[in-house]
């Protein structure tokens, strides 16, 4: 009786759910009011940025562009996106013109008619991201809908999106509409718009290739390989796992999508690699991405305090390990350290480690490429979408981790496809949660200036509020609750609830300092602190996942 | 008391429960899915987080007088008082240097800026640095000015505000989902968030202790609600355009009903003589005696100061055209002028109010008042509109199609008069982006739905599961005079913002677009007084249902 009762609600539920429309239309309006109201506010020199790269492709000849460099700020995206910033310089108004929007110079100087032009290129391109998602939502099973729109609603309302697109100034919003389109291809099983989405996502952000690994095996294997009926009989059998047709379809159309994107390019593509490519940049940026080397400095900043105050350490340690990993004596720390901050830096500041070994680029790489393979040899195996999204996952938090040079704006490669995995069981929701939650309070200090701070923070708790709780309600239960591990869950929370006072906390010696002078001495720990604590939500999020991934079989059914 | 509300809400029948305010409109949908029972401890959190949010967003404007030497604006004004109370003696407040923005409100500003001074001081001194200081500009000092705003309104106006709005809905069995979608509709009230936030002022002090002393009188708690009223007044002289409505009704109390009660009486006068006695108190003692509670009662209220400064929308300002009262009559003729027009103005509504000191009345009759107030007392600003707002806005509690339209349209109308001041300060973009997403939020832009695009594409709601035939309507009343006349405002209000914008005022009339602006306002705010005594006489013998 009780079960007939049950039943009959969720029907009408479900009866409910097709009344429902499940537009996005609303979210859209509403936060586009606030992007509008954001205009006047602080923007990055990525603006100038931008701004650059209309006036280089608007004003030069098109195999010039990856020459130009009066201004530093050089073109070193794709050629699509040249192509975008081409396609968008068609469109400057006279106003803006006049203002200085398209003058290839080395300072630029404009003014409110370049960046409302600027601003309204962000907010209209951000449009393809709700089309798409819509797209999402609308091609999902009745019985998910409510689940999409979360998820959907989220990205689109994402503080990330918020902060980088529309007051730090970039275009992520239309560039991750594209790998979103991916996404969703995928999940139709329509392998070749999955592989077109992605190389083109590709030829508009280099960034994307941090997933390329995920991309492949799953392709291959769902797409190209066949193990239906494989019996082997001898090594000719090996031929017919490969389905020749859908190779020669899935490769064909990618590389027409690379040809197109770098064809013109062709007599110059030495030049193109250098500029999307710069390995003279450091390991860690100015303010370090917390990852795992944000964790590797800070032991190499405290182990160098305490061997400097407490020397027998340092004799200690020394007994242990071998002086070429550490220095031998006190006063090469001390040698190194003057080396330090008299050595020569850039305009990215190279790191330099006085106690721990130096870090290679090879070093990261392989790093990042152990973990990924770890990521990708489940799809090997089941190729199923759920699989895939996972593993995406994964290789977007390896190279966030374990990657050179990475930027704290990456972690949108990570939380992106996260939310997509969430919806599918509970449990991986705590993962979710303290990967969401660190990955944006991460990006705080993108906007330093204090105007910004308590747009930022609210912004950022009322869509943790929101989403948490709408997560919590509407994710699907799993059959294997009892094997979560509450003590684990606990702790995750208590590590968000600590968010909180790691923002106020910077915040209030951030302003304390103009009453205390010396304070300003101390503004890395500011900085310090946060890449510190979000690089242990991170870490924390990546390993839950991976435990969840690689152990747990009910979740992947 | 619990008992009594309880059978209050047990009173309503199931069938009889009112209608869902706006249903169907977008902010209805952004606060549906919180309607399970588990959920509904949530939106209250996110209205305030995003009403927070909304105005962190218009802090990023200008603010009046923003590089405008020697002057500047209102902006300025307050950091300096915010300079002078935390430097100098109290005795020294109503005095110092009276041409460079001297103090002009009653001490409990003064009190407020003393505190956030010290507060700001202890961040950084060199922003209230006497003297010094004057016309200092930078970027800390207006984020740190703006949050000081944005703290005064978390404490004084919006628990006030959502407090009431729960208040109402409970006691006329509205689910509790309808409370906080009338409570967002009260917070996202353009005209208060562009005038505190983006041109910069504390109204939110002065409106949050009305609606606390409301709040009391609805909870029948007479002596709180007096001294929160007296509060209101000694923050700012303006919300003295409710008094004579808060007089009557708490005189009214005391008398009818269930005869004559003396000891509420007693403390009703006792609490309002000793609020006023512990404001004025430090002035008196610390502050050189009665000169200097003199000198301030002087500060308050400029009589010198003409019947109207710059454009207002109200009686004197706009007859003026045709009258040159300046010319015709002395100063002290056209005090009594306005007063006498004033009392005239509110008697009406006093005299309802103390024969039937009824709960349902009170929203009605203060809009009546300080409307009174606004049309045709002495030396009114553009600003002051917000006091007749107030009330008129709380009424978005209600569930009546007519109530609701019309003070959707009066809200806007009310935005549109501060129109000039809003352009003159730079706030341009705030503007039109506040009116379109207000308005939007309440549902009065359902009539572009378009029907010939798919489901998804088509706006609406998103989330909620609104049947998706069902009509929705802008917020329109029902009579068809009342819509030509709002159609035909919104339509002159369309053509004079395209006249301010597109079209230079003939040389001799620079003040045209103004003029045009204040005359459209003072004939909506005639029309919207006269329908509110309407509503008020013809609601006396209803209840709180049927509001």
């Amino acid at each position: 009786m009780k079960d007939a009762g049950r039943q009959l609600s969720r029907q009408e539920q479900l009866a409910a759910m097709g009344t429902r429309r499940f537009s996005l239309w609303n979210f859209w309006i509403s936060s586009l009011v606030l992007k509008i109201l954001l205009i006047p506010d602080y923007f990055s020199t990525d603006f100038d940025v931008h701004r650059n790269w209309l006036a280089i492709t608007h004003n030069l000849p098109l195999r010039q562009w990856y020459y130009e460099a009066t201004s530093q700020w050089t073109l070193d995206y794709p050629p699509f996106f040249a192509y975008f910033e081409w396609f968008l310089s068609q469109f400057v108004p006279e106003i803006a013109k006049q203002d200085g929007c398209l003058e290839i110079a080395e300072k630029a100087q404009v003014g409110w008619p370049t960046l409302v032009f600027q601003r309204s290129t962000v907010i209209l391109s951000e449009v393809l991201l709700f089309a798409v998602l819509q797209v999402f939502i609308n091609t999902s099973p009745i019985g998910e809908r409510t689940q999409s729109f979360v998820v959907s609603s989220s990205i689109v309302l994402s503080p990330a999106f918020l902060i980088v697109d529309h007051i730090h100034f970039q275009y992520n919003g239309f560039l991750f509409a594209i790998l979103i389109a991916s996404i969703v291809a995928a999940k139709q099983h329509r392998y070749l718009w999955c592989a077109v989405f992605y190389s083109v996502a590709l030829c508009f952000k280099h960034i994307f290739l941090y997933l390329a690994p995920c991309y492949f095996v799953f392709l291959l294997r769902a797409y190209c390989l066949n193990f239906q009926d494989f019996k082997f009989k001898s090594y000719k059998d090996l031929i017919f796992i490969v389905k020749w047709k859908h190779l020669f379809q899935l490769g064909g159309i990618v590389i027409a999508v690379f040809t197109v994107c770098f064809g013109p390019f062709v007599k110059d593509l030495p030049q193109v690699f250098t500029r999307l490519f710069p390995f003279s940049r450091g390991l860690t940026h100015a303010y370090w991405a917390p990852n795992f080397w944000a964790l590797y400095s800070f032991l190499d900043k405290v182990l160098t305090v305490v061997m400097l105050r407490l020397p027998y350490v340092h004799q200690f340690t020394s007994k242990l390990i071998q002086p070429p990993l550490i220095p031998a004596t006190i006063d090469e720390i001390k040698q190194r350290i003057v080396q330090n901050n008299n050595g020569t830096r850039g305009l990215v500041q190279d790191v330099f480690f006085v106690i721990l070994p130096q870090i290679s680029p090879t070093l990261t790489f392989s790093l990042t490429a152990f973990y990924q393979v770890l990521a990708v040899i489940p799809v090997l195996f089941d190729p199923s979408y759920k699989r895939f999204i996972g593993s995406l996952t994964l290789c977007g938090l390896a190279s966030y981790i374990f990657g050179w040079h990475v930027h704290e704006k990456a972690i949108m490669l990570a939380i992106v496809p996260f939310s997509f995995l969430v919806v599918c069981d509970r449990r991986l929701l705590n993962s979710y949660m303290m990967l969401a939650a660190s990955g944006y309070v991460s990006l705080f200090p993108l906007l330093y200036e204090n105007k910004d701070f308590l747009l930022k923070c609210l912004y950022t708790l009322v869509w943790c509020v929101i989403y948490f709780y709408s997560l919590r309600k509407t994710t699907f239960l799993s059959s294997s609750v009892e094997r979560r591990v509450f003590f684990l869950d606990r702790l995750s929370m208590i590590y968000i609830y600590l968010l909180f006072a790691l923002v106020l906390g910077v915040q209030f010696l951030d302003i304390m300092k103009w009453r205390y002078h010396f304070l300003q001495k101390f503004e890395f720990i500011s900085l310090m602190s946060y890449s510190v604590y979000c690089a242990l939500g991170i870490i924390g999020s990546w390993v839950g996942l991976s435990w969840l991934y690689n152990f747990d079989e009910p979740l992947w059914e | 008391m619990p008992s009594k509300t309880l059978k209050k809400v047990e009173k309503v029948k199931p069938d009889k429960r009112a209608q869902e305010s706006f249903y169907a409109s977008p902010l209805y949908d952004f606060l549906y899915p919180f309607k399970p029972a588990g959920s509904q401890w949530l939106p209250e959190y996110i209205i305030i987080l995003f009403a927070i949010i909304i105005r962190c967003a218009i802090g990023l404007g200008p603010y009046s007088g923003q590089s405008a030497k020697p002057m500047h604006g209102d902006f300025e004004a307050q950091r300096h008082w915010l300079e002078i109370t935390q430097h100098l003696p109290i005795s020294q407040w109503y005095y110092f240097d009276l041409e460079y923005w001297g103090l002009d409100y009653p001490p409990l500003t003064a009190y407020h800026s003393y505190i956030l001074g010290k507060l700001g001081s202890l961040i950084n001194p060199e922003w209230f640095a006497l003297d010094s200081s004057r016309g200092l500009e930078s970027d800390d000092l207006k984020t740190y000015m703006r949050f000081t705003v944005i703290l005064s309104e978390i404490i004084f106006y919006i628990p006030a505000v959502i407090y009431f709005a729960k208040w109402v809905g409970r006691h006329r069995g509205v689910s509790p989902i309808d409370q906080f979608i009338a409570a967002a509709a009260i917070l996202f009230q353009p005209a208060l968030m562009l005038i505190d936030h983006g041109h910069f002022q504390y109204n939110c002090v002065m409106l949050g202790f009305t609606v606390y002393a409301i709040n009391n009188l609805m909870d029948e708690f007479y002596a709180p609600a007096a001294t929160c009223f007296v509060l209101s007044i000694c923050f700012k002289q303006m919300s003295l355009y409710f008094s004579p409505i808060f007089f009557a009704y708490l005189l009214g109390r005391c008398v009818f009903k269930t005869g004559i009660r003396f000891p509420r009486f007693l403390s009703i006068s006792l609490a309002t003589i000793a609020t006023f006695l512990v404001i004025y108190l430090p002035l008196y003692i610390m502050g050189g005696g009665l000169q200097s509670v003199l000198q301030s009662t002087h500060r308050i209220f400029p009589f010198a100061r003409g019947i109207f400064e710059d454009k207002v929308a109200n009686f004197w300002c706009v007859t003026n055209i045709f009258v040159k009262y300046k010319v015709l009559f002395t100063q002290e003729q056209l005090q009594l002028y306005s007063l006498v027009a004033t009392a005239l103005g509110f008697l009406p509504a006093v005299i309802l109010v103390f024969l039937y000191p009824k709960k349902h009345l009170i929203p009605f009759a203060l809009a009546a008042c300080s409307m009174s107030f606004f049309l045709f007392s002495f030396q009114v600003h553009e600003k002051t509109i917000l006091v007749p707002l107030l009330p008129i806005t709380l009424l978005y509690t209600s569930s009546n199609w007519d109530v609701l339209s019309l003070v959707s349209w009066i809200n806007n109308v009310g935005l549109f008069t501060l129109w000039p001041l809003l352009k003159k300060d730079g706030l341009v973009l705030q503007y039109c982006v506040c009116f379109a997403f207000c308005n939007w939020l309440l549902g009065n832009f359902s009539f572009v739905t378009p029907t010939f695009l798919p489901k998804f594409l088509t706006p609406g709601p998103s989330v909620s599961s609104v049947d998706s035939n069902y009509r929705r309507r802008s917020l329109l009343p029902k009579s068809v005079i009342w819509k030509l006349i709002i159609l035909g405002s919104y339509l002159s209000m369309g053509a004079i913002h395209v006249l301010d914008m597109f079209v230079a005022p003939p040389s001799n009339y620079p003040d045209l677009w103004v003029i045009l602006n204040c005359f459209l306002g003072f004939g909506c705010f005639i029309l919207f007084w006269l329908w509110n005594y309407h509503k008020l006489f013809n609601s006396v013998g209803q209840s709180l249902q049927q509001l």
